[in-house]
This record gives C-alpha cells, sequence and structure tokens, in this order.
C-alpha cells in the first residue's frame, strides 16, 4: 500500500466516523424535541435548528464518503458497451468532471461562507454563526475533490486491460 | 436560452459518460450559468446547495431511511413473506400474489424500492424459480411490484414533492398515496394470475384460519410502523420529521429487543450505510434545486406552460403530453432530481387546468415509478436483474405485460382525481 493510500484510508475512516456520530446525533436531538414537547410539557427551543445544522454536515460528509465508495447513482448503459481502453479515457473524464465540481462546491462555497460571516448571521436560538453551517459545503467539496483526484491516479497508472 | 442548451447538452454528455447524476446536474448547472455571464455561477451553485438541504421537513428522509435500513435487517422481510403467503398464496399462481403484496407492504415500510427488490426478491424469486414459475416472469413481478411501495406511505418522494410543490402538505400527499398504490399492485396482480393461468404455474398453497391469523400476529408489529407514523401525523401528534424520527425508535426497539436481529455491533454499519444513502439522496436534492434555479432564471417553466396551453386547452390532451414527457424523463432519470426539476415546470400548467397540486404530485411520482424498471436508469430493474441472475435483455420480454398493467392504472390515477384525492379530503387535510 503507498503512503498516498493509507492517508485516503484514514480520511475516509475519519469521515465515516463523523457520518455516524451526525447520524446518531439526529436521532437523539428530534426524539429529545419529541420528549420535551409531550413529557416535559415544552418543546426545546433549539433542537430544530441543530438537527438542521446537523443534516447539513451529516449529509454533505456522507455524499463525501459517497464518493470515496463509488456509490453515487450512475448511468453505466453506454458505458458498458465500450472496449476497455475507451472505458479507461471515459473514466478518467467523469473524474476530471467530479474533481470540477468539487472545486466549484470548494470556491463557491467559500464565497457563501465568508459571505454569510461577513454579516456577521446569527441562527436564533443556539446563535451560532450561520457561515459555520455553510462551511460543510466547501468542506464536502475538498474530499470530493481529493477522492477524484485520487482515482484519477489510480485509473491513470492502471493498465487498460484490468479494467 | 443558450444556457438552457448548454445545460441540456452538458447534462446528457455528462450522464452518457457515468457520471454521478448529481456531479451531472451540478455541473451542467455551473456551465449554464457561466453561459448566462453576468451571474456568479460557483456561488449560486453552493448557494442553492446549501439552502436547498438547509430544511426541517427534508429532515424525515434520513429518518425514514434510517428505519428501513434498521426494519430491512432485521427479519422483516420473512414476516411479511409469511403473512403474504397465509393471505393471498391459496391461488393459482399464488407465489405471484405473495410477491407483489410483499413487494407493497415491504416498500411501504422500508422506503426504498431497491431494498424492497433485493430482500423480498432474494427469497421469493428463487422459491418461485423452484416452484416452476420463468425466472423471467418472477424478475417482471418482483421489479413492478416493488415501485408500488414508493406511492404507499410514509414515503421519501412524496416528501421531495412536497417541498418542490411549495406548500403541499406531507400528511395529504402521504393520504394520497394510499389508493393510486393499491390500484398499482391489484393491476400487477391480476396480469401476475393471468400469466401463471395461462402457464400453468403453480397451485396454489392454502392456509387455514390459524395460519392467517398466527403470521398476522408476526408481521403485525412490522405493520404497526405504518400505523404509527400516518396515525401520529394525522393525529396531529407529530410533524413527519418527528414521526419519521420516532419510527427510528420504534424500529430499534423492534430489531434490538423484539426480534432480536440487530445487535449493538451492527448500529455503527447501519448509521454509517443510512449517513451514504442521506448523502447520495441530499446530493440530488441540493444539485437539482441549483438546476431548477437557472431554469426559472431562464423562465422556462412559463415557457413551458405558454407552448402547451398553446398546443392544446383541453386538459385530457395537455395531460397525456405532460404524463408522456414525465415517462420519458422516468426513463432517464432518478426520481428525486427528476421531481425537484420537473414539478416546478409543469405544476402550474396542471393548476392552470384546475388539477389539484396533490393529484398532480401523485400522477408525476406515478409516472416516475414506471423509470424504475426500465433501461438505461432503471435501479429497480438492475437490482432484480441481478438478484434473478438474468439480463435485461432477457427480462423485457416478461415486463411488457406488467408495464401494460402500470399504464393502466397510471391512467386511473391520471383520469380520476379522487382516487388521489378522496381519502386526504376525507381526513380534511385539503378542501
Amino acid at each position: 500500500m503507498t503512503g498516498a493510500q493509507r492517508f485516503r484510508g484514514q480520511l475516509v475512516r475519519i469521515l465515516e466516523y463523523s457520518v455516524m456520530a451526525v447520524m446518531a446525533a439526529l436521532v437523539i436531538d428530534v426524539v429529545w424535541q419529541v420528549f420535551t414537547r409531550y413529557v416535559i410539557g415544552r418543546q426545546s427551543s433549539w433542537t430544530e435548528e441543530l438537527a438542521t445544522m446537523l443534516l447539513m454536515w451529516g449529509a454533505l460528509l456522507g455524499a463525501a464518503v459517497g464518493f470515496a465508495r463509488n456509490a453515487h447513482l450512475g448511468v453505466d448503459y453506454l458505458v458498458n458497451k465500450l472496449d476497455s481502453t475507451s472505458r479507461r479515457i471515459v473514466a478518467l473524464y467523469v473524474h476530471l468532471a467530479t474533481a470540477l465540481f468539487g472545486s466549484v462546491m470548494i470556491w463557491g462555497g467559500w464565497k457563501v461562507v465568508s459571505g454569510t460571516l461577513a454579516t456577521n448571521q446569527i441562527s436564533p436560538a443556539l446563535g451560532l454563526k450561520m457561515g459555520y453551517v455553510y462551511l460543510a459545503v466547501p468542506i464536502s467539496g475538498l474530499f470530493v475533490l481529493l477522492f477524484a483526484a485520487e482515482a484519477f491516479r489510480e485509473d491513470w497508472a492502471r493498465e487498460p486491460k484490468d479494467l | 436560452m443558450e444556457a438552457v442548451l448548454v445545460l441540456v447538452l452538458c447534462f446528457a454528455f455528462l450522464l452518457a459518460i457515468h457520471a454521478p447524476i448529481a456531479v451531472a446536474i451540478g455541473l451542467s448547472t455551473f456551465f449554464a450559468l457561466l453561459t448566462v455571464g453576468t451571474i456568479p455561477a460557483s456561488i449560486v451553485v453552493a448557494q442553492r446547495m446549501a439552502t436547498g438541504i438547509d430544511s426541517f421537513s427534508l429532515l424525515a428522509i434520513p429518518f425514514f431511511i434510517l428505519s428501513g435500513q434498521l426494519m430491512g435487517r432485521g427479519g422483516m422481510a420473512m414476516r411479511l413473506i409469511d403473512f403474504a403467503a397465509a393471505l393471498v398464496g391459496r391461488f393459482r399462481g399464488g407465489l405471484g400474489y405473495v410477491n407483489v403484496l410483499t413487494c407493497m407492504l415491504f416498500g411501504s415500510i422500508s422506503g426504498s424500492a431497491a431494498a424492497a427488490v433485493s430482500s423480498v426478491g432474494g427469497f421469493m424469486i428463487p422459491e418461485m424459480n423452484r416452484k416452476g414459475y420463468d425466472k423471467n416472469f418472477n424478475v417482471a413481478v418482483t421489479t413492478t411490484a416493488a415501485t408500488t411501495g414508493l406511492m404507499i406511505p410514509p414515503s421519501n418522494i412524496m416528501i421531495v414533492y412536497a417541498l418542490a410543490s411549495g406548500g403541499v402538505s406531507i400528511a395529504a400527499m402521504f393520504l394520497a398515496g394510499v389508493l393510486p398504490g393499491i390500484v398499482f399492485g391489484l393491476a400487477l396482480m391480476i396480469v401476475s394470475g393471468f400469466v401463471s393461468a395461462k402457464r400453468g404455474y403453480g397451485a396454489g398453497e392454502p392456509a387455514s384460519v390459524s395460519q392467517v391469523i398466527k403470521s398476522f400476529g408476526r408481521a403485525i408489529l412490522s405493520l404497526m410502523l405504518i400505523v404509527i407514523v400516518l396515525g401520529g401525523i394525522l393525529g396531529g401528534v407529530f410533524t413527519a420529521t418527528e414521526a419519521a424520527a420516532i419510527s427510528v425508535v420504534y424500529a430499534l426497539f423492534l430489531g434490538m429487543a423484539v426480534y432480536r436481529e440487530i445487535g449493538w455491533g451492527d448500529l455503527p454499519d447501519i448509521l454509517l450505510q443510512s449517513g451514504i444513502t442521506t448523502g447520495i439522496v441530499f446530493l440530488l436534492i441540493g444539485t437539482s434545486s441549483a438546476m431548477s434555479w437557472i431554469l426559472a432564471y431562464e423562465n422556462v417553466p412559463q415557457r413551458a406552460s405558454a407552448s402547451l396551453l398553446s398546443f392544446s386547452d383541453n386538459p385530457i390532451i395537455v395531460l397525456l403530453i405532460i404524463n408522456a414527457i414525465l415517462l420519458a424523463v422516468g426513463v432517464f432519470m432518478d426520481m428525486t432530481p427528476a421531481v425537484l426539476i420537473f414539478t416546478p415546470i409543469f405544476l402550474p400548467v396542471a393548476t392552470a387546468l384546475g388539477m389539484h397540486p396533490v393529484h398532480f404530485g401523485m400522477v408525476m411520482i406515478a409516472n416516475l415509478c414506471i423509470g424504475l424498471c426500465t433501461p438505461p436508469v432503471g435501479t429497480c430493474l438492475f437490482v432484480g436483474c441481478g438478484v434473478g441472475k438474468t439480463t435485461i435483455a432477457e427480462a423485457t420480454g416478461a415486463l411488457i405485460p406488467f408495464f401494460g398493467a402500470m399504464l393502466l392504472a397510471l391512467a386511473a390515477t391520471a383520469f380520476l382525481p379522487e382516487l388521489s384525492l378522496w381519502l386526504p379530503r376525507l381526513s380534511g387535510l385539503i378542501d
């Protein structure tokens, strides 16, 4: 295993643990909301806000893991009709497209984050800066870019007949 | 208008080379925005992605995904199959009926048509093969029946539609799906029975009343999930999101304490799988909402309704055209982006013709369900062919009568508004 692969493996592990933690926190948060309303009698004021923030981070990090595991849906109907040489070339284009998409998320996402931070917009119940919530977009984009670059490197090095 | 051309060409190209659909949607939107020139393209994409995801009502989706995972692993499929077998297994071609009924129930509870195909089909297809049913027939029954589960509540795609339509209640959509879902199921059962009779497939296996009761007793706890979610929402006890979170707790309790098929050690993987599925769905939601922004910016909804209404002002003809377009869309596009992108385009036309938004949503979802069983993007069909060890080319012949049934059921959904509207109206959810 090369250093790059080991690094990628550890990165994916960290991402996966984060996704698990966020999903568990989401369930606890909304169940707590129902509990406070019916058992304590007064609905907690921050649960709804926290839930949407957790969703933003959980979904975007989950999407990044999806790229690492090649789990996103696509249409392989036409590609399957190609011979292995052309399939490798097409795959390289897909990695490039994915990397560009990741870059759009990083660049545009960073602009959104810095713009929101500049307005000092604060979430009503928790008092968190909204910019940090949107930070999930460029961070997820960074992982998308990394995984696409790694996949590109792997397919580039691979002999056409291995595909 | 060039922007729209760029959008369509770019999207088609990326789709054709097997780029992830979310990437195809996001990048084609990015290039379309660049074509317009005056818009900060990457900022709009990122902004729309963020605001598209940022919604409390969408939060029900990860919870339904999670409870579907929990229920799917916890031995629910076998319990539902036993119950369906006791109920409808007594007739000739009985396993076909059992398969359809189980897929309807499983698809409803798990919320995933693909999971229904793999879990129910994984047992039913080999079983039917062994009893002499043709394997392509078995794949066709399972694949088409699994999609009906998306119409029977709870259903994530209806939450997505409620969001896209801007103001339709999730509860109304949930109730609206019940009868059309049953009509689809019945239509498939009729075709299955007809083919079975013609080919002389397996005699039924009668079940005694006590067997029916016993199997119902074992399945009732799984079926209760539907009752808890629907009852909770309709009774005003929870919002849809809260009902979904409660369904996770219920599924957890059922899988760990009652059925004892899920241990603590399984939970991390279940959470991770649900998180990844959530990520996949939400990346589609985020990028689709960016795409529908550029379409709105380019006045595509107005142009589409003007050209549709100038073509004909006969509601039936316009509805037929919309159905034809949606069927074609469903063939090439996954359900979630299709709903998010085409609702803003067609809903204004439908309401201009006097169609209720809830009814239109059902018609749209029914159309897109059919697309799940057709190549080249038919997720259900791919899973079904994998499970049934056949190819799409071989299964196509067996699928044709089932497509016929689905198209008839679709026509019923489209032209009998009361099928969708009666239950929500009865519960006072719509006027």
